[in-house]
């Protein structure tokens, strides 16, 4: 419990009946908030339970003994970080811009940065289809990366990260645009008075401050585009031991009426979230102290 | 001085800072350079296949049989597969989309009609059949065995989408027909979008029955089918379709035969579960044998040769004369398929090729030399004093045959008969004759005039139904290789052959293959 405030203090001391009163008046209110509260979070174990009283240790054996699901775990884990760090990589910025400046047409790119949140995945991961196959100039997108970079995007590993960053960029960047409007401008502000450039004060000043919002955005994007199934199915195909991910593999699984195995690998999903997860707050918590 | 001295204090900070976003760029780099997956050592090809990957497009509900074909046919030929699965629906239109890949297999047909009708298939290969029954947990609980059990209200029941999925659709279709759907639909707890799904709700207990095909139950052991007369027009066939947009179409095709021969892929689609198709036997090279009449040979040559390219065929071609055919085959040599040059000498092996199809149709001219010297305008003009004629043995031949009636018909046999001076068992041979000046006049196919144009003239019989003839093309019913003869049936049928046929005088009588080739 937290202590009084020191206005409080100012006022003649409460009797032993007003304070026993008092005390006894906040149970119904913890009973009450924990009540809602813990009812979402009975829900979710629910579920585990459930899960895991649905399939079975062989399953689940069985489940990562298949070389298709062993390179669906490294490809899941693998594309995740990518698109999380390319994720935090382009939120940071663009969370910082709308956060601090004012300019026009700044609600136009607001909103372009929510439609991915707003649109079923399934749309981004065809917009992206048509976007690398729409025909110019005699030639269409797909075709010119393969020839600048050397290997193809749709149908392989590089669609799989693009259809997860598509999704997984907005949420990063809201988390960025949130922590930036958290931090106090004074701080830069003085910064920038004391004859620091803009870019000396983002980096000494802002970016410091923000270092929770970063693991916030980090570990939402990571969480996203594990989460993505949609336009990786639509972008990148659930071709076996090629671009077959965690959440494809449990929609194939599903399709043949394997729900033990399809069950056993979401729960493999759960705990691979969690370790990384964790380890990614754990790492958090360091940098900012 | 200030400042300096304050962020004097902070260079730990910003090299911190700098540090952490290095390190995330080496990470990104290093996690970048990992997600190509090393490049694996590939067999060898067998000699004649290409080692290029193929591209399949396939429904998730086939993904076991089709790991299955993969696995053998990897192995057999060292030709990797890429296969995409998903639902079909999805696949279609990303295939439409990005126009790549080689060959597509959706839950059923119905998906194939779709893209054909988007030009999306060169040519599609039968699987199988799968038949439309009740799904139910196994010992079946509910008692669920005729269409009144299934029908009563303790009865949870799931279908699939009648928009969304094809069992759907036919099952609608089907039971609306014949007043049977508005009960059902009205007892109906809830639709899915997939078959797949009708059957995870009887699975998890969701439900108590599901209206599902009865392979996808081979993946389900906790489930059992349950047959109802009601549902017994409700079939699907499954096709693997060549894509248009294949870069490695005869690989493609390759494969596709693989998976559709019967003592191949269908073994496995009988494993799962399905109703394999009439599959030929596995061949490398497959062949058929086609008799043919003469008179054809212009209209069909290139495209029976493009069809072996193609498919990797050969196509063992007989032409004669249809009478000389016709004796052979009552002698016992029994080709794969006939393409007669007249209906009357088809129905004398009727017997042997029961379900005949009318491709095109020709008619009797008489030939005569350019600018038609010796004045020829009817059949009369024939019997003038000191002309040559020649004319198709009425024995050997369709036209000869036909000439005959065509004679008899016009009144003119006895007149006309007197100047042949030569019968012959083919058109062909009457237009060398022509061409050489041994001949005056002939009576042939106006197709069998087609590539003398500069030196020969046609003049049409008038007035005589009889000289016209229609070509049909049959298939044995005892052959072994009917997938590959209904092929070639198919490239027959398709338009670009349609245009040879015209080009060489032929009229078209059939309705055009479905795309096809």
């Amino acid at each position: 419990m937290s202590e009084l405030p020191a206005a409080a203090a100012v006022s003649s001391p409460p009797d032993a009946r007003q304070q026993a009163h008092r005390a006894g008046s906040d149970w119904p209110f913890f009973a009450v908030i924990g009540g809602l509260g813990g009812s979402y979070v009975l829900l979710i174990v629910a579920l585990l339970v459930a899960d895991l009283a649905y399939t079975s240790p062989k399953h689940f054996a069985a489940a990562l003994a298949k070389p298709e699901i062993q390179h669906a775990v490294r490809l899941t884990l693998i594309s995740c970080s990518i698109s999380a760090l390319l994720s935090v990589w382009v939120a940071t910025p663009l969370g910082y811009i709308l956060s601090r400046f004012t300019f026009r047409g700044r609600w136009l790119i607001d909103t372009i940065i929510d439609i991915p949140v707003v649109l079923p995945p399934l749309v981004i991961g065809l917009s992206l289809l048509i976007l690398f196959h729409l025909p110019f100039g005699g030639s269409n997108l797909e075709r010119e990366a393969q020839r600048w970079l050397g290997f193809r995007i749709t149908y392989a590993e590089p669609a799989v990260v693009l259809a997860q960053f598509a999704v997984a960029c907005a949420f990063a960047v809201q988390t960025m645009r949130v922590t930036f409007d958290q931090i106090d401008t004074r701080a830069e502000q003085v910064a920038l008075t004391l004859g620091c450039r803009r870019s000396q004060a983002f980096f000494l000043v802002t970016l410091p401050q923000a270092w929770r919002g970063v693991i916030a955005a980090l570990t939402i994007a990571w969480a996203r585009s594990l989460g993505e199934f949609g336009p990786i199915l639509v972008f990148a195909g659930a071709t076996r031991m090629r671009t077959e991910v965690l959440s494809t593999t449990v929609f194939l699984e599903l399709s043949v009426g394997q729900l033990e195995a399809a069950v056993a690998v979401s729960l493999l999903m759960v705990m691979a979230a969690m370790i990384v997860l964790g380890i990614v707050r754990l790492l958090g918590t360091k940098v900012v102290r | 001085m200030i400042a300096q001295n304050k962020f004097g204090s902070r260079r730990g900070s910003i090299n911190w800072t700098l540090a952490i976003i290095l390190a995330s760029a080496v990470v990104l780099v290093l996690l970048v350079f990992n997600l190509l997956p090393p490049k694996q050592p590939a067999g060898k090809p067998a000699e004649g296949q290409s080692g290029q990957p193929l591209v399949v497009y396939c429904a998730a509900s086939n993904k076991s049989v089709l790991e299955a074909i993969r696995h053998d046919y990897e192995r057999d030929y060292k030709v990797p597969l890429e296969i995409q699965y998903g639902p079909s629906q999805t696949l279609l239109a990303s295939l439409a989309v990005t126009g790549t890949g080689d060959l597509y297999l959706p839950a059923d047909d119905s998906f194939l009609v779709t893209a054909q009708e988007r030009k999306l298939i060169a040519a599609e290969y039968p699987l199988g059949k799968m038949q439309a029954v009740v799904a139910v947990a196994k010992g079946n609980p509910l008692k669920i065995s005729k269409w009144e059990d299934l029908l009563k209200p303790e009865v949870r029941i799931a279908q699939a989408s009648i928009e969304a999925s094809a069992i759907g659709k036919m099952v609608h279709k089907s039971l609306s027909s014949r007043g049977l759907w508005d009960a059902l639909h009205d007892r109906t707890t809830v639709y899915k979008t997939t078959v797949n799904e009708v059957a995870n709700d009887v699975k998890t207990g969701a439900v108590d029955a599901g209206i599902v095909f009865d392979a996808v139950l081979h993946d389900y052991d906790s489930l059992t089918a349950v047959t109802l007369p009601e549902l017994a027009p409700v079939q699907a066939n499954v096709a693997i379709g060549v894509l248009n947009a294949s870069s490695n179409a005869k690989q493609a095709r390759h494969f596709a035969r693989y998976a559709a021969a019967s003592d191949k892929g269908l073994l496995h689609y009988q494993k799962f579960g399905f109703q394999p198709a009439a599959g030929d036997a596995w061949a490398e090279v497959p062949e058929v044998t086609l008799y043919s009449g003469s008179m054809l040979r212009p209209a069909i040559e290139q495209t029976i040769a493009e069809f072996e390219e193609r498919e990797g065929a050969r196509v063992t071609r007989v032409y004669n004369g249809c009478g000389i055919l016709v004796a052979q085959m009552k002698a016992g040599q029994v080709p794969d398929a006939y393409f007669a040059c007249d209906v009357e000498f088809m129905n004398q092996v009727k017997s042997i090729f029961p379900e005949p199809q009318d491709i095109s149709q020709n008619e009797l001219v008489i030939l005569v030399k350019k600018g038609n010297p010796a004045g020829i305008s009817s059949l009369k003009d024939l019997s003038k004093d000191g002309l040559r004629v020649g004319i198709g043995h009425e024995k050997q031949c369709a036209m000869g045959w036909l000439t005959q009636r065509t004679f008899d018909e016009g009144g003119v046999r006895e007149q006309v008969m007197k100047n042949v001076v030569v019968q012959t068992p083919t058109g062909d041979m009457l237009v060398n004759q022509m061409r050489s000046g041994s001949l005056d006049a002939a009576v042939a196919y106006l197709s069998n005039a087609a590539g003398s144009v500069d030196q020969l003239d046609a003049i049409r019989i008038k007035g005589i139904p009889c000289s016209i003839a229609r070509q049909p093309f049959g298939i044995a019913k005892d052959t072994p290789h009917k997938q590959l003869a209904e092929r070639l049936l198919q490239a027959i049928r398709a338009k670009a052959s349609q245009d040879r046929f015209a080009q060489e005088g032929f009229l078209w009588l059939a309705a055009e293959a479905p795309a096809h080739e």
